[in-house]
């Protein structure tokens, strides 16, 4: 085997401005969360939600990378090659997610945190909950406690293990590929463990936190926004890496690939968005609606800024041809639903974490009226959130503050966003720069540098 | 040419094909006339079909009455045959459409008869609500026209009637999607048929003469209903699920429907697609073109699938004892320990777990294994549908209206039927159409042909070498060591082929610009340059058969004049025996290097000097009264 030679920059060098910069930023989020520390409540819970939104946002980029990398290795793909290496160093934040997980996962077995109903022992209890109890044999601190070290820990594992051996190949791939066929092997059964274990890992540190309600779509729904942001963050650092003069290989037939899928994948989160959301608006069954009403009621720009941001944006600007092939027009779309998703996890996450903490708090003012957290919801969207003075008193208070951090993301929201994109970066470059950009001796390689659509 | 190929693909079009062999082992079939087993299968779909028909006749005489169908469980075989049938219906739209999208050369040697499958199905699919209607001339009423009936419109709030326009927008968008594609095809029946037949196939191919124009036409269309098909793929079956999750039945409410319907159907499309494939490839030795690579690369979307749909069966046990909800964990319970609980079994049974055989390379690419797993998942298919329908209906809220349901011979008299109506006009299909799509199998023959990739090949290098000239052209780059690197050469039986090629390749792209004409300009200044050693060089290139100092006029071929004889001749073709051992392509190779513009076709001119070498000179003037400017 012969290598691929190129005049450009074999390696990404991890610069100390890059270092200093992403310091900052990192610094900056560690303020932020000790911020978000003091202003807080009793229980933490602005602390402990912003860890955990940001930790499973950025853990799920991670894993999808890997995951869509292993579903190009399954399919013969031979357009990414060239910038493979881009979605290997990015799964590698796998190893940030196993230790934020497993913090969260912890402090939740410690009964350190008010995010997730099921484990509150502190007055508002499960105890007395028929519901909860029927679903203890899942909602417990072992098996949350479990599950994240186990699967989160196989998933970077076995990314591990494939990224070991795309650079072995670099230096003695022979011309039977056995590198490649090893990793065929490894992806081949990434693939069927992400597929189970995603989703309860999804019903675990997300679904769980609105206790009571449920949807079997919602694990597909989640996955599909992680995909999109980790599409688009891959764009974005392509064409950033393009610019510093890395990766002359990388042409506008790749990014205009990239951009379809953030295209695709846009409307295929929509699509799943609608599904969910029209099958439960068709049935209207309380317990199930009350996810919705909950949120169109008190967060109405995020609720409808989602399905903007995150759909008419990309299916608009990107249905174009050239939209997805310019830098400037493709670059702005993908920055934009990036965010955009991560907004999407605020929604997800925040309002449950509210409802929980508003019910840890005010337990003792509530008495056993409250003992069922559905009935109460349920009158809260009886009346919109208005109104009934005395049987949901402490709810129509509630529904009518307007809480920066819980009702819409602030500042220290927005600081801690930036620590973890740049602790993100930050490991997404200390992995790029330990290898070469291009990986010579993929058997796909050709195909790749001559990739023309 | 088209870019650089992996060594480590494998070819999709075995057996050396030339474009002319393709046409006649691809074409012939509906020339020829039909053979016994033909016969025998057509008298026996048609057998089945009237059968079918009488049933269904038999129901709109007497009544909805003659199923078994009672007040609780108001849906049987009737919706169950509909949803298995438009979920078979999927497969042909998403290989045209989906796989088109995504650049999935293996689709051509399926796409055709997929695609044919699709309108098959969604016809017999149709069929069932018409009739379970009962009143089947009151069939206008499903659609919303100023009427006299007062202010009686159909219930749009119902997916029922989201239905009649999924299902008839797919069929529209499948059906021009499939004429599409033959058109082409149809021309080429056409070019070679005579008589009324001729008459026929030039109605159906609405004039096409295959000019460049023509061509740009059809590729933008193919790419504008690919766009439309994509999502009406998927809607089509999301709104057949709606049918059933916009209700408030346990085991029927859930969000998950859309997308794991979807995936249903495609997993079932495929499993049809595999069962008769494998039986087409066979009768009509199609084995060179739905090759094992195509078997493989269909096993694999079947366990992809598959697995996709068991995901989905656990997140709704699951989530059915995760909701704590007791009637959706009655509605589970009853599923699997009910009175139909072998339908639950045999599901999961051909479903999930018969796939994770596909596992295995070596099952994957086994013809007999294939088939018996397809057979399988098209009735696990069929039990799914039964156990959402039947067994859900069977239980309701209501303890004291339960009930149970068996098919009435007149209910399994339609479902049969329907199986015949789908394989009469399958057989049909095979006989007035090319199975396999004959214009998209030539347009990726030099990049997946097994003369140009994979072991067999003998055009690799040069290939790869060419493909390259085209295409990299990417600045700073320096591609020089990689063309140097033996690794295409991993074939290397090029060995020889050496220097001057790669010298050229390295030299055009330098220029950076315009690399494919700087080739041919290179090439043809040396040619001209008559210089010994680029001959020879060139000779090895092409492999030319060396016939000594034989020399003919090349000339009498039609559509080689003295420019192009020159130009033959300048890379040693000098006889008529050395030009009908040359391979069609790489005649075209020649004139696309040699200086000037070439514009006839060579496509015929081994055939042509095959007759002038033997000197059968009666039968070459026969030949070129048919040809058209050397083309056939």
């Amino acid at each position: 085997m012969s290598t691929y030679i190129s005049d450009s920059p074999t390696h990404f060098e991890f610069t100390s401005r890059h270092r200093t910069i992403l310091m900052v930023g990192i610094a900056l989020g560690v303020i932020c969360l000790g911020m978000t520390w003091m202003v807080d409540d009793d229980f933490h819970s602005r602390f402990w939600s912003n860890l955990l939104h940001n930790s499973v946002f950025f853990t799920g980029i991670a894993l999808m990378a890997g995951f869509f990398l292993c579903v190009c290795i399954m399919a013969w793909a031979g357009w990414h090659t060239v910038f493979k290496r881009v979605w290997e160093a990015m799964s590698m934040n796998l190893l940030v997610g196993l230790i934020f997980m497993t913090i969260i996962a912890l402090v939740t077995y410690m009964h350190g945190n008010h995010l997730y109903h099921w484990a509150d022992v502190a007055g508002y209890t499960a105890e007395n909950d028929q519901v909860l109890i029927g679903k203890s044999g899942f909602l417990n601190k072992n098996v949350y406690l479990g599950f994240t070290v186990v699967f989160v820990g196989l998933w970077l594992f076995f990314m591990s293990r494939i990224r070991n051996l795309s650079i072995a190949e670099d230096s003695d791939g022979d011309a039977s590929f056995s590198h490649h066929h090893k990793m065929r092997w490894y992806a081949a059964l990434f693939l069927p463990l992400v597929g189970f274990s995603s989703a309860a890992m999804i019903w675990q540190w997300i679904m769980s936190i609105d206790a009571h309600w449920y949807s079997t779509m919602f694990a597909w729904y989640t996955g599909a926004s992680w995909f999109v942001s980790m599409m688009c963050f891959t764009v974005l650092s392509l064409i950033y890496l393009k610019g510093k003069g890395y990766y002359p290989e990388v042409t506008d037939e790749h990014i205009h690939d990239i951009g379809k899928f953030i295209f695709a994948f846009s409307i295929f989160w929509t699509y799943l968005w609608f599904s969910q959301y029209m099958l439960i608006w068709y049935a209207n069954v309380g317990e199930e609606t009350i996810y919705f009403r909950e949120r169109m009621d008190k967060y109405p720009i995020l609720f409808y800024g989602n399905l903007i941001v995150n759909f008419l944006l990309p299916f608009f600007v990107l249905m174009r041809n050239d939209t997805k092939r310019k830098f400037g027009s493709l670059g702005f779309v993908a920055g934009v639903v990036f965010v955009g998703h991560w907004i999407d996890f605020f929604l997800m996450i925040k309002p449950g974490v509210a409802i929980n903490t508003h019910h840890a708090l005010g337990h003792g003012a509530h008495g056993d009226g409250h003992g069922d957290a559905h009935g109460h919801g349920a009158e809260h969207a009886g009346d919109h959130g208005h109104g009934v003075a005395d049987a949901a008193g402490h709810g129509v208070e509630h529904a009518s503050e307007f809480i920066l951090g819980t009702s819409f993301p602030g500042f220290l929201e927005l600081g801690t966003m930036i620590g973890f994109l740049s602790l993100f970066i930050f490991v997404f470059f200390t992995v790029l720069s330990k290898a070469r950009l291009v990986p010579t001796n993929d058997p796909y390689l050709e195909e790749s540098l001559h990739h023309h659509v | 040419m088209s870019s650089p190929i992996s060594v480590i693909r494998e070819p999709l079009v075995r057996g050396h094909k030339t474009y002319h062999q393709i046409t006649e082992d691809l074409i012939s079939p509906t020339e020829k006339t039909p053979g016994k087993g033909w016969i025998i299968g057509f008298i026996l779909s048609v057998s089945i079909l009237a059968f079918g028909i009488f049933c269904i006749l038999w129901t709109i005489w007497h009544g909805i009455g003659t199923w078994d169908l009672n007040r609780t469980i108001g849906w049987g075989w009737d919706i169950t045959n509909f949803v298995w049938w438009i979920g078979i219906g999927h497969a042909g739209t998403l290989i045209s459409a989906i796989l088109l999208l995504f650049r999935q050369k293996w689709r051509t040697g399926v796409n055709r008869a997929a695609e044919a499958m699709t309108i098959f199905a969604v016809m017999c699919a149709g069929l069932f609500p018409l009739i379970h209607m009962g009143r089947i001339w009151m069939a206008m009423f499903i659609f919303p026209y100023p009427n006299t009936r007062g202010p009686l419109w159909p219930n749009f709030n119902s997916p029922l009637l989201w239905d009649v326009f999924a299902i008839s927008t797919y069929f529209t968008v499948s059906l021009l999607f499939w004429y599409t594609g033959l058109v082409p095809d149809f021309a080429t029946v056409r070019d070679r048929a005579s008589g009324f037949r001729k008459k026929i196939y030039n109605f159906l191919s609405f004039g096409w003469t295959g000019s460049a124009k023509h061509w740009q036409r059809w590729e933008a269309l193919s790419l504008v209903l690919a766009g439309i098909a994509t999502p009406l793929v998927l809607s089509v079956h999301t709104i057949v699920s709606f049918d059933f999750a916009t209700s408030v039945i346990p085991g029927w409410h859930t969000t998950i429907f859309p997308p794991y319907f979807v995936a249903g159907a495609i997993f079932s499309g495929f499993a049809m697609v595999l069962t008769l494939m494998i039986v087409t490839r066979k009768i009509l030795n199609l084995q060179e073109y739905i090759t094992i690579a195509h078997i493989e690369s269909m096993n694999k979307v079947i366990v992809v699938t598959g697995t996709i749909v068991g995901v989905a069966y656990l997140t709704e046990l699951f989530i059915a004892w995760y909701s704590g909800y007791v009637y959706e964990q009655f509605a589970f319970f009853n599923r699997a320990f009910g009175p139909y609980w072998w339908s639950y079994f045999g599901m999961m049974f051909c479903n999930v777990l018969s796939p994770q055989i596909f596992w295995s390379r070596k099952m994957r690419r086994n013809i007999t294994v294939t088939f018996w797993i397809s057979i399988l998942i098209n009735v696990g298919m069929w039990f799914e549908r039964f156990v959402i329908i039947a067994t859900t209906l069977a239980r309701d809220y209501l303890p004291s209206s339960w009930s149970l349901y068996s098919p009435t011979w007149v209910e399994i008299g339609i479902f049969i039927g329907t199986m015949g109506l789908f394989s009469t006009l399958y057989l049909i299909f095979c006989r007035v159409a090319p199975v396999v799509a004959v214009a998209e199998v030539k347009s990726i023959l030099k990049t997946a042909g097994d003369q140009y990739t994979g072991p067999d090949a003998i055009y690799h290098g040069h290939n790869h070498g060419h493909g390259g000239g085209v295409h990299g052209i990417i600045e700073g780059t320096d591609y020089h060591a990689m063309h140097g690197h033996g690794g295409h050469g991993g074939h290397g039986d090029h060995g020889g082929h050496g220097g001057h090629q790669e010298h050229t390749d390295h030299r055009a792209h330098e220029t950076h610009s315009h690399a494919a004409t700087a080739t041919a300009k290179e090439t043809g200044a040396q040619v001209a340059g008559a210089s010994t050693a680029a001959a020879a060089s060139q000779k090895m290139d092409y492999n030319i058969p060396d016939y000594g100092g034989l020399k003919d006029d090349l000339t009498k071929i039609e559509g080689i004049g003295p420019k192009t004889e020159r130009a033959l001749n300048s890379v040693g073709i000098n006889s008529f025996a050395a030009l009908s051992e040359m391979e069609v392509d790489v005649i075209q190779d020649i004139l696309d290097k040699a200086d000037g513009n070439f514009l006839s076709s060579p496509e015929s001119w081994p055939e042509q000097a095959q007759l002038a070498a033997e000197g059968r000179w009666s039968e070459l003037q026969v030949l070129q009264d048919k040809l058209n400017g050397g083309k056939y």
